[in-house]
């Protein structure tokens, strides 16, 4: 039986999956959408979060079968019609990226925050993105990043 | 290569493990981590992983009446917003909002955390405060199985491979109470436990419950801290002295390992704190 499911809007439909495969693997391996990262691989670091259902979670600890005929959205698949999504141009702006691995982790985590909560406090901030670690930015600007990003998307930008 | 089954309903997970060669896979945050390990190891899969999120019966939420149930497919993100499940069961929804991250909380449901068996489990100490009988399902039928029965050591439980959990019958509570969860550990996220608390007191202290874990291979009530609690003043020299008979249960029970250096004060320290924050909940002083 074919895997199917819909990645970044596009309906995919996979053979041989295996049922210990994760969402990961799948993801990387199979559809070569790399800005998913594997960091430990065991659900401490956040590296691999992804959107199922609009729900961020962690891939390496989903089966890829767990995604069956639901929507996985990817970093690759944040921008619209050529243009960053607001989170991704407030990491840029504010300098919130360094070596980059933790960043699309980071900002699907924060883009599940900012559908639920349009103006999040910093507690709030910081206990949705505690499930992903950066190593190179002591965090302040990645705080910084979602909060201008949720001002952004409060007064309408695009 | 393990085969994946989606189950549509109790009945077709049941099918699905009857022959006792599946694993269950409710959200897969403890279960991926194994078949990762075994997979890195050349170790064995199961033959089939059969996904249960799709199960009605194991979602089922029921707090009021005469027998409160959780169902066993609940997530933690589900049990932490829950309206009711805060009003009803704050320690378990605080429990619950402290595990792991936002990430895993939507996948990682109550019934996969008893059945995984940690002995830092957070939610296995708020179910074992709430006094929860684990209720069992497998094509032969239903049988209720005590927490402490279900949970036998650290990572192995009582479950046979045909069965799978459906819920958890909590005991109903007094309408006033008290409850607080408390957790220490080394990260505000993802950390396991080095030591947790569930705490529930009623306004007479007639039915205080105190649950401790982390600290023993098997989830547990403290029976003799129940007692003393029982019999007291409440006052912070209630508090001080349950903290003394909580450190005290711990070393009998464990003996003075390593890690007790420091976990005795903690123990000491937190089981006093909490229970003060308990009661304060209820309008009593400190």
């Amino acid at each position: 039986m074919d895997l199917c499911l819909t990645v970044n809007g596009q309906p995919i439909s996979l053979a041989e999956v295996p049922g210990e495969a994760s969402l990961l693997e799948v993801l990387r391996g199979r559809l070569g959408l790399l800005g998913t990262k594997e960091g430990c691989g065991v659900g401490e670091c956040g590296a691999c979060t992804v959107l199922l259902d609009g729900r961020a979670l962690n891939s390496c600890l989903t089966a890829a079968w767990q995604a069956a005929g639901r929507q996985v959205t990817t970093i690759e698949g944040l921008a619209q019609g050529g243009h960053l999504h607001p989170l991704q141009r407030a990491f840029v702006e504010t300098g919130a990226v360094q070596c980059g691995f933790c960043t699309p982790g980071m900002i699907l985590a924060a883009w599940d925050l900012l559908q639920r909560n349009d103006h999040p406090s910093d507690q709030e901030i910081k206990q949705a993105l505690a499930g992903n670690l950066c190593r190179c930015t002591g965090y302040h600007d990645i705080l910084r990043a979602v909060r201008r990003a949720a001002r952004w998307l409060r007064e309408g930008a695009p | 290569m393990s085969r994946f089954i989606h189950a549509a309903s109790l009945a077709e997970a049941l099918a699905a493990l009857a022959p006792g060669q599946g694993r269950v896979l409710a959200g897969g945050t403890d279960l991926m981590v194994a078949l990762r390990a075994a997979r890195l190891s050349g170790g064995d899969l199961p033959a089939e992983l059969v996904d249960v999120a799709a199960v009605p019966e194991l979602q089922q939420l029921e707090l009021e009446g005469p027998a409160p149930l959780v169902g066993a497919g609940l997530s933690f993100a589900r049990l932490a917003a829950d309206p009711g499940v805060r009003a009803r069961y704050p320690l378990l929804a605080q429990a619950a909002a402290s595990v792991g991250s936002q990430q895993v909380r939507h996948g990682a449901t109550i019934g996969g955390n008893v059945a995984n068996a940690s002995p830092a489990a957070d939610g296995v100490t708020a179910l074992a405060a709430l006094g929860a009988v684990a209720v069992i399902a497998s094509a032969q039928g239903q049988r209720p199985c005590p927490l402490g029965e279900l949970i036998s050591a650290p990572y192995q439980t009582t479950l046979r491979p045909q069965e799978v959990i459906l819920g958890f019958a909590l005991d109903p509570l007094p309408a006033r109470t008290g409850q607080v969860f408390a957790k220490v550990g080394r990260r505000q996220a993802l950390s396991v436990a080095r030591l947790n608390l569930a705490v529930c007191l009623d306004e007479r202290l007639q039915d205080p419950r105190l649950a401790l874990g982390s600290c023993f291979p098997t989830p547990r009530r403290l029976a003799q801290v129940e007692a003393l609690l029982r019999a007291g003043r409440p006052g912070p020299g209630l508090w001080q002295a349950a903290g003394e008979q909580a450190a005290a249960h711990f070393t009998n029970v464990c003996g003075w390992r390593e890690s007790a250096a420091y976990k005795v004060p903690a123990i000491r320290r937190v089981t006093a704190r909490t229970l003060a924050q308990a009661w304060a909940l209820l309008g009593g002083g400190s």
